[in-house]
């Protein structure tokens, strides 16, 4: 009995207390309930009210509480009784905390002490569906029941799938099936196939045209900007996907792009009114240039530089663009207006569905060239680079030069996504600018899996497309992703569709270059 | 290779589609307008028959089965440092809706959406409202920025707007066939914040200060325009603060230098309360503080607190009468605030939902089981809307979309609540 | 991609010739621009030069503070916590929560049946919101490199970059959705009002000096000198010296790496902590979002004065201070514009001088 340890019981009730108290005084408990709700809908489970809902969302919780207190590996796998004690112990700590919040709130609730003053989101509606609608001592002792009770039988569950060698086998088969179906060589050779190949693109291309045209104008605005969000991740993809240069003010390259695509085709306040083309190019080539010229002084520099000063560009950019000083000539705070939409041939095409068209296309051939890029010479010096700088230079590569011509590249496929942003949106201010944009291009590269580019597609869908889906969370988003980065640093840097380069034979050589840089 | 043979192809099919795409709108329009052009729309196309004569109009008809709710649209920033004005104009709305939300038999639903006050989140919500085919119109949005970003987008649904609070003069200058409004314009309040320091408060040396955003930046420049046409001394150049921070006593002090006997700001509550708590510290002791609508209301007294005493604020409170009184206890007893505490636009607000929903009323058809509402028509009535009585005063649209025929009030806070001034 | 031996010399030749050349140019136009419009145009009286320079001081004095935390781990492990200004924010919010209760509890006197703890015992309320603010920052920094950073003292840098960015967007979300996301008013003690403090005169015009000012700049003084005693004279400091040295040596000399790099965080994060309660004490406003910009200004002074330097990040925060207080009116532009000139002096600063001011003269290899 002396030896048996009862700390991962006890970590995992803090853990999961601790995570029940920032849901609830987040209110994320009452959100997060109503969507429950609305998924299963109200209509076919008319008896099933909301505090029943969150009754289920409580034994959930404690199922994985008491799952997560069992398997921890420190846990000897054979034996029963530390398995169920430490489900027990994380059963009891996770039960107090939820006692201890549904006696405090409960009570402040009926004393009417309005908490709100100092957390905003602890109304009383959300109290009383924490009580389960019971006074607080009985809702805190039905919590402290239901963990005790959850966590219990989610420590045998886990104890049991671990230790029952049928069940373990069935696991291990099954998954084994999957990825034998997947590596099989039937399946390989058809995916292999190029019958096979070509008419997946063609089912891919005739979706990509027939989709735009049958979902309406909010589908297509959603599914814009999720295009023009690729645009950026692949754009920043390349200057630290794979140059490894981390750039933060990314966003100062859509600002010049939007911006002096904006300046040419918008009425105001210069009326020059250009061909849509040609300020599309213009747009991309100020981009580029930008990214030339803040490259040129500091590229040969290594480490962190280029973030500080891009970020500091960021700033000084928005700042300018909206500063008094230049109101005359960038429009100020109110930004421009009236952005011109592109024309073909004279006609001006400037519907949902033909914007559509138009990101997608911009899409398809920036794609296209970042796989040429890829795979080219210099795409390789650049994978070099970012493995270790100093060996690639000993191979022969110009380091500073590459890098250069990354960032240049980089900016320029900024500029086209700022100015297709822009004329979308028939407007362009400086508030579209701010560092949150070069945060989220950030943060969409690094989910989706960096320096690969169809983790891009999903990062930018994750990022851009599902919140805007999920309104409700909306105000979670960002939440979840700061919490998200932290996790996947920690158990899988790569990404979710993580980069198909060779990987290092050696990788502590690699956590090595990086430290000592 | 087979890669870039697939992006070629792409990219040609696709360039194909758009190329197609304008022709296939246009065609049937050219060729059955009547009949045709809905389909492009409105949802008005699987209408069944017995559809009424008015929706064979350009925009078609939103049909509200029986059953579903008229939508009435509200967007403002319900969350931020703004939030106070959402919370308050749906407040306001949500009363005008419990009030007259009856046409035909058929309940208005406020659909509240919060924009964050940004263009960008403007758009969102109008790109989302518009989906739904019974939403018809939009009492919004609150903030000038965002207003112009979603004009389009409800222009292109036929969808009117009256917005109480959108204050921007630019806005209804861009021919714009939906666009209404029924507050004053910045310009309108300038003159008149700039008429009052000069005439009745006998300020001879002003200093002007904005928070750099569109609207601070317009009246602060409107101000200065006018304050100099009547004769006044602006003394230094405008100076601008970077918003969202809490220590401005260097601007302040740059003011100072120019010794002036009041300031003018352009902005909001929370950069005009950091402004007026540092007066005292830069040495404009004694120096009156005057600002617009945008600082008007609770937050600013609770955040200035005991330097809030003898601040201006050039607002459109609707002066006292029954109606008043009588909407302002059903406001206190249904949110537990009393009216006008949050914003100056709650009686504006609750005018503006309740002249959409008459103007809904004059068109709506019912045929069927279903109720018809011509898009164009109530286009057309919003802007055509001509002596509607409501609380805060009379709503008659001009061509323009102008509907406000009342200037700015000015009220100053005396023992830390907001009063009229003399 | 031949030959790059050749084109480097040059190169650097160019670089050695140039940025001298640029420095140049760049410091002779400024000070005429200077000297154009402090003793040319003379828009401002001397006594209005006081209170720019006085605001820049107590504003340089808290960025000071928060720069230190950031080379104090930059120069160990070669990491930007972006997520610093967080930790600073949750200080503040811990001091002002500290002042909220202390407001809340009644001490009534005869004479004052009003008067609450906060001003029957404002200097035990000033020290304990201290504590609390400092405790608070110390623990989340502690907990920020045992959750975050420590499982990936292995991984590049790159990584670790994108776990603090992380850590800072969650942190400030976090407190947004716990405390709203308007701005509080923090209420100070009586002996603290914002608006009191001693009057001097300039030129023969008065100059006020807030009580909460001197309080922060006095306050700011002494920390950073009790920092640089605790690095230069205990055992803590030298074995902080040695891992930012080099960590392995370190090791092999019987310094525990990781508690050394753990203590870092915790010191890093108590001074941020003071600042925060300072930022609430003297600016009186806090949200979520009072870390982030204190935090970025704060490490642009420590890469300004050599990051990984302790001197360097204390004279980067004044000197950043006193340019967006006195830049703008010394170049005769919009204050709109303080920002800008903060960082076009950044970028100037790692143009002409990658090691910043007082940085040591690093190779182009290190960094």
């Amino acid at each position: 009995m002396s030896n048996l340890s009862l700390k991962n019981g006890r970590n995992a009730g803090i853990v999961f207390g601790i995570i029940i108290l920032i849901m609830f005084s987040t209110g994320f408990t009452l959100i997060g309930n109503q969507l429950v709700a609305k998924l299963i809908g109200n209509e076919g489970f008319k008896g099933l009210d909301q505090f029943k809902v969150f009754v289920i969302f409580m034994v959930l919780m404690g199922l994985w509480n008491g799952s997560t207190a069992a398997r921890k590996p420190a846990i000897a796998k054979d034996e029963m009784m530390p398995a169920i004690a430490n489900g027990l112990v994380a059963g009891l700590v996770f039960g107090v905390f939820s006692l201890v919040i549904s006696v405090f709130f409960g009570t402040m609730l009926i004393i009417k002490v309005d908490i709100r003053n100092y957390l905003v989101n602890i109304s009383p509606e959300s109290t009383k569906l924490f009580l389960f609608d019971q006074t607080p001592v009985l809702g805190g002792a039905y919590h402290f029941g239901i963990a005790l009770i959850t966590s219990f039988a989610g420590a045998f569950l886990a104890h049991f799938t671990r230790t029952n060698q049928s069940l373990r086998n069935f696991i291990a088969n099954s998954k084994r099936s999957v990825s034998d179906f997947s590596g099989s060589p039937k399946v390989v050779s058809t995916v292999n196939n190029q019958y096979f190949k070509i008419a997946s693109y063609l089912v891919l291309a005739a979706l990509l045209i027939i989709i735009p045209r049958q979902w309406g104008s909010y589908w297509n605005y959603v599914f814009g900007t999720v295009g023009i969000y690729v645009l950026l991740g692949l754009g920043l993809n390349i200057i630290t996907g794979w140059a490894g240069q981390l750039v933060i003010g990314y966003v100062a390259f859509f600002a010049v792009g939007a911006y002096s695509f904006s300046l040419l085709t918008s009425p105001a306040p210069h009326n020059l009114m250009w061909n849509f083309w040609i300020a599309l190019a213009v747009g991309v080539v100020a981009a580029a240039v930008s990214g030339l010229l803040i490259g040129l002084p500091i590229l040969n520099l290594r480490g962190d530089y280029l973030a500080i000063v891009t970020l500091g560009l960021a700033e000084i950019i928005r700042i300018l663009l909206k500063s008094d000083m230049l109101t005359d000539f960038t429009g100020g705070p109110r930004g421009l207006q009236k952005v011109g939409g592109p024309t073909l041939l004279g006609n001006s095409i400037t519907s949902d569905i033909d914007f559509m068209y138009l990101i997608i296309i911009a899409v398809l051939v920036v794609t296209f060239f970042a796989y040429r890029l890829q795979n080219s010479r210099t795409g390789k010096a650049w994978y070099a680079i970012n493995l270790d700088e100093t060996v690639a230079r000993a191979t022969g590569i110009n380091a500073y030069s590459s890098k250069l011509l990354a960032l240049t590249l980089s900016a320029a496929v900024a500029g086209l996504a700022g100015a297709l942003f822009a004329s979308r949106n028939q407007f362009t201010g400086p508030d579209d600018h701010a560092l949150m944009v070069s945060i989220n291009v950030i943060c969409l590269v690094i989910v989706g899996g960096i320096g690969n580019i169809p983790g891009i597609f999903l990062g930018a869908f994750a990022l851009k497309g599902l919140p805007e889906i999920l309104r409700e969370i909306e105000n979670y988003r960002l939440l979840v992703f700061g919490v998200l980065l932290i996790v996947m640093m920690r158990i899988r840097p790569e990404g979710f569709l993580p980069s198909q380069r060779p990987k290092l034979e050696h990788p502590i050589d690699l956590a090595k270059s990086g430290k000592e840089e | 290779m087979k890669k870039s043979l697939f992006f070629v192809l792409m990219i040609v099919a696709l360039l194909l589609a758009a190329c197609g795409a304008p022709a296939a709108t246009e065609a049937p329009a050219a060729e059955a307008p009547a009949a045709e052009a809905p389909a492009a729309e409105a949802p008005a196309a699987e209408v069944p028959a017995g559809e009424p004569e008015a929706c064979a109009a350009e925009l078609g008809c939103a049909v509200i089965p029986a059953g579903s709710t008229i939508k009435l649209g509200y967007a403002g920033p319900m969350t931020g440092d703004y939030s106070q004005f959402g919370i308050d104009m749906s407040n306001a709305m949500k009363l005008a809706v419990a009030d007259f939300g009856d046409v035909e038999g058929f309940k208005v639903e406020l659909v509240a959406e919060d924009d964050l006050a940004s263009a960008e989140g403007a758009a969102a919500v109008a790109n989302k409202l518009v989906t739904d085919p019974t939403f018809v119109a939009m009492a919004g949005h609150a903030f000038s920025g965002a207003t112009s970003a979603a004009m389009p987008i409800y222009e292109k649904a036929g969808v009117p707007m009256l917005s109480p609070s959108a204050t921007n003069p630019d806005l209804t200058k861009a021919g714009s066939t939906v666009f209404n409004r029924s507050a004053f314009t910045d310009a309108q309040q300038a003159d008149g914040a700039a008429a009052y320091l000069f005439n009745t408060l006998g300020v001879k040396k002003l200093a002007v200060m904005h928070d750099g955003t569109d609207y601070g930046q317009g009246l602060a420049k409107g101000v200065e325009a006018k304050y100099k046409e009547l004769g006044g001394e602006v003394v230094g150049e405008l100076v601008a603060v970077t918003p969202g921070e809490s220590d401005y006593s260097a601007p302040l002090a740059s003011v100072a230098a120019a010794a002036p006997e009041a300031i003018y700001f352009g902005g909001y509550n929370a950069e005009a309360a950091v402004l007026v708590n540092q007066m005292k510290v830069a040495g404009l002791e004694g120096v009156k503080f005057f600002s617009g609508d945008g600082i008007y209301g609770k937050d600013f007294i609770e955040k200035a607190g005991a330097n809030a005493e003898g601040v201006y604020s050039a607002t459109l409170v609707p002066s006292a009468s029954d109606a008043i009184t009588a909407f302002n206890t059903v406001y206190k007893t249904s949110y537990g605030e009393d009216a006008g505490v949050l914003s100056a636009y709650t009686w504006n607000s609750y005018d503006s939902a309740s002249a959409l929903i008459a103007a809904i009323k004059s068109v709506a058809v019912v045929s069927g089981d279903s109720l018809y509402i011509p898009r164009g028509a109530l286009v057309a009535a919003v802007r055509g809307l001509k002596d509607f009585q409501g609380i805060a005063g009379v709503i008659t649209c001009q061509a323009d979309g102008e509907c406000n025929a009342s200037g700015p009030v000015f009220y100053v806070v005396k023992d830390g609540v907001w009063v009229p001034a003399e | 991609m031949k030959n790059t031996s050749d084109q480097n010399i040059s190169k650097i030749k160019l670089s050695k010739f140039l940025r001298p050349l640029i420095t140049f140019l760049i410091s002779s136009f400024l000070l005429y621009r200077i000297y154009e419009v402090v003793f040319i145009r003379q828009q401002f009286t001397p006594d209005i030069w006081v209170r720019f320079a006085i605001s820049g001081l107590i504003l340089g004095g808290m960025y000071a503070l928060i720069a230190i935390g950031y080379t104090l781990v930059y120069g160990i492990m070669f990491m930007i916590n972006f997520a610093h200004g967080e930790v600073m924010m949750l200080g503040a919010f811990g001091g002002y929560f500290i002042f909220e209760l202390f407001n809340f509890i009644p001490t009534p006197t005869v004479a004052d049946p009003d008067l609450t703890f906060l001003n029957s015992q404002p200097i035990l309320s000033i020290i304990l919101a201290f504590v609390a603010g400092v405790t608070i920052a110390g623990l989340s920094g502690y907990f920020l490199e045992k959750i975050a950073y420590r499982p990936l003292r292995k991984a590049p840098r790159l990584i670790l970059l994108i776990t603090a960015i992380g850590a800072s967007t969650a942190l400030q979300n976090l407190a947004m959705l716990l405390f709203g996301p308007t701005r509080k008013n923090v209420i100070n003690p009586m002996i603290l009002e914002r608006s009191a403090g001693w009057s001097v005169l300039v030129s023969g015009k008065p100059v006020l000096i807030t009580y909460t000012g001197v309080f922060s700049l006095v306050l700011s003084a002494l920390l950073m000198v009790a920092l640089y005693l605790v690095v230069q004279k205990t055992k803590l400091g030298r074995s902080m010296r040695a891992v930012a040295q080099d960590k392995n040596t370190a090791a092999l000399m019987g310094v525990d790496v990781d508690d050394v790099i753990s203590k870092t965080f915790i010191i890093s994060g108590m001074l941020a902590g003071a600042a925060g309660v300072m930022w609430d004490i003297h600016m009186g406003l806090v949200n979520h979002y009072t870390g982030f910009l204190p935090g970025i200004k704060a490490f642009t002074a420590a890469v300004m004065g050599g990051i990984g330097n302790i001197p360097g990040a204390m004279l980067g925060g004044i000197l950043l201070g006193m340019l967006e207080a006195v830049g703008p009116a010394a170049l005769g532009i919009d204050f709109q514009l303080k920002d800008v000139i903060a960082f076009t002096i950044l970028i100037l600063v790692l143009i002409v001088r990658p090691s910043g001011i007082l940085g040591e003269k690093l190779s182009e290899e290190k960094l």
